[in-house]
């Protein structure tokens, strides 16, 4: 996006947003993995990924945590 | 014997698990052209309607909007622009929500407006979570379009309006002619001409048919458990607003 700054990482999420989202499937408590930049629902066993700081709520997108 | 369930896809009907990737490819091969496209299309007039239909919403300081199909932000950016507390940015294509979010970018918009990626029969939101949710040119190209407006009225708040702005039945039947000739020949063959993909654009304009007349959406409302449910036809019903209260 931006040539400034050249750091790889995750863009930040508006920490607003990340308060009021919940698992699509279960609509119960997501984690933040700042790490792997992904919204864990344990309940689904699914990661949701943020790509380019929007987070990507569908669950075909998502990892499964099992696998 | 399959009894597979089915969904509208314009004109043909198709497995309902393949809608999604049906539109899914329609929207991100139209992304880049959507805009200029909406303007061809509709003689610029998109973007008269969708004034009329911010001002509907009528969101407030204090209040919460979801702006469901938010595609490139046309909907959400001026509602936040005029003056909505807070507003999500949904849709269900990553492509159209990142030109939406460069566009909030160009326009200085930081404070006060965010992006989710989301099927909108399956809403990221908790119960009563928003004053006020809009979906503007979105609910004829979803799958279950019922469960669509029960999420919607789940992620409301008690008192909160739900807004659906989308194409309707034209009443003005001197006029018919003219309006059929426009989509079924003049759009597939603009969207041949700029967009290089005349399909997709035979696709927006069949869609359009096949979606619920002003009343058969009304009564999409009430079964969906929305109240004083109402609507306002423009333009002679090319397109209608929609609207459900959660009491």
């Amino acid at each position: 996006m931006t040539e400034t700054d050249p750091a790889p990482a995750p863009q930040a999420v508006d920490p607003r947003l990340l308060e009021i989202l919940v698992c699509p499937l279960t609509k119960g408590p997501l984690r933040y993995d700042p790490e792997r930049g992904e919204l864990v629902s344990e309940r689904a066993g699914l990661a949701y990924p943020i790509r380019d700081g929007i987070p990507i709520m569908l669950p075909e997108e998502a990892r499964r945590l099992d696998a | 014997m399959t009894d597979e369930a089915t969904a509208d896809f314009g004109f043909r009907t198709v497995p309902a698990a393949e809608k999604a990737g049906l539109v899914r490819r329609v929207f991100d091969s139209v992304a880049p052209r959507y805009d200029v496209m909406n303007d061809l299309m509709s003689l610029g007039i998109h973007r008269i309607w969708k004034r009329i239909f911010v001002r509907a919403i009528g969101a407030g300081p204090r209040q919460a909007l979801l702006d469901l199909a938010a595609g490139t932000g046309d909907v959400g950016l001026l509602a936040r622009e005029w003056g909505a507390g807070a507003v999500v940015l949904s849709d269900i294509n990553a492509a159209m929500l990142s030109r939406g979010r460069d566009r909030a970018l160009e326009r200085g918009l930081v404070e006060g407006v965010s992006f989710v990626v989301a099927d909108a029969e399956r809403l990221p939101f908790p119960d009563r979570a928003f004053d006020r949710v809009s979906m503007a040119f979105g609910l004829r190209n979803c799958t279950d379009k019922d469960a669509v407006l029960r999420e919607m009225r789940r992620v409301l708040k008690p008192g909160g309006r739900a807004l659906v702005l989308e194409f309707s039945a034209f009443r003005i039947a001197a006029l018919a002619p003219l309006y059929d000739a426009w989509s079924f020949r003049v759009l597939p063959a603009l969207g041949e001409r700029v967009a290089k993909d005349g399909e997709s654009y035979r696709y927006l304009a069949e869609s359009i048919r096949t979606f619920p007349d002003q009343q058969r959406l009304e009564e999409m409302f009430r079964s969906a458990g929305f109240s004083r449910v109402s609507h306002r036809n423009l333009s002679g019903g090319i397109v209608a607003i929609h609207s459900g209260w959660r009491i």
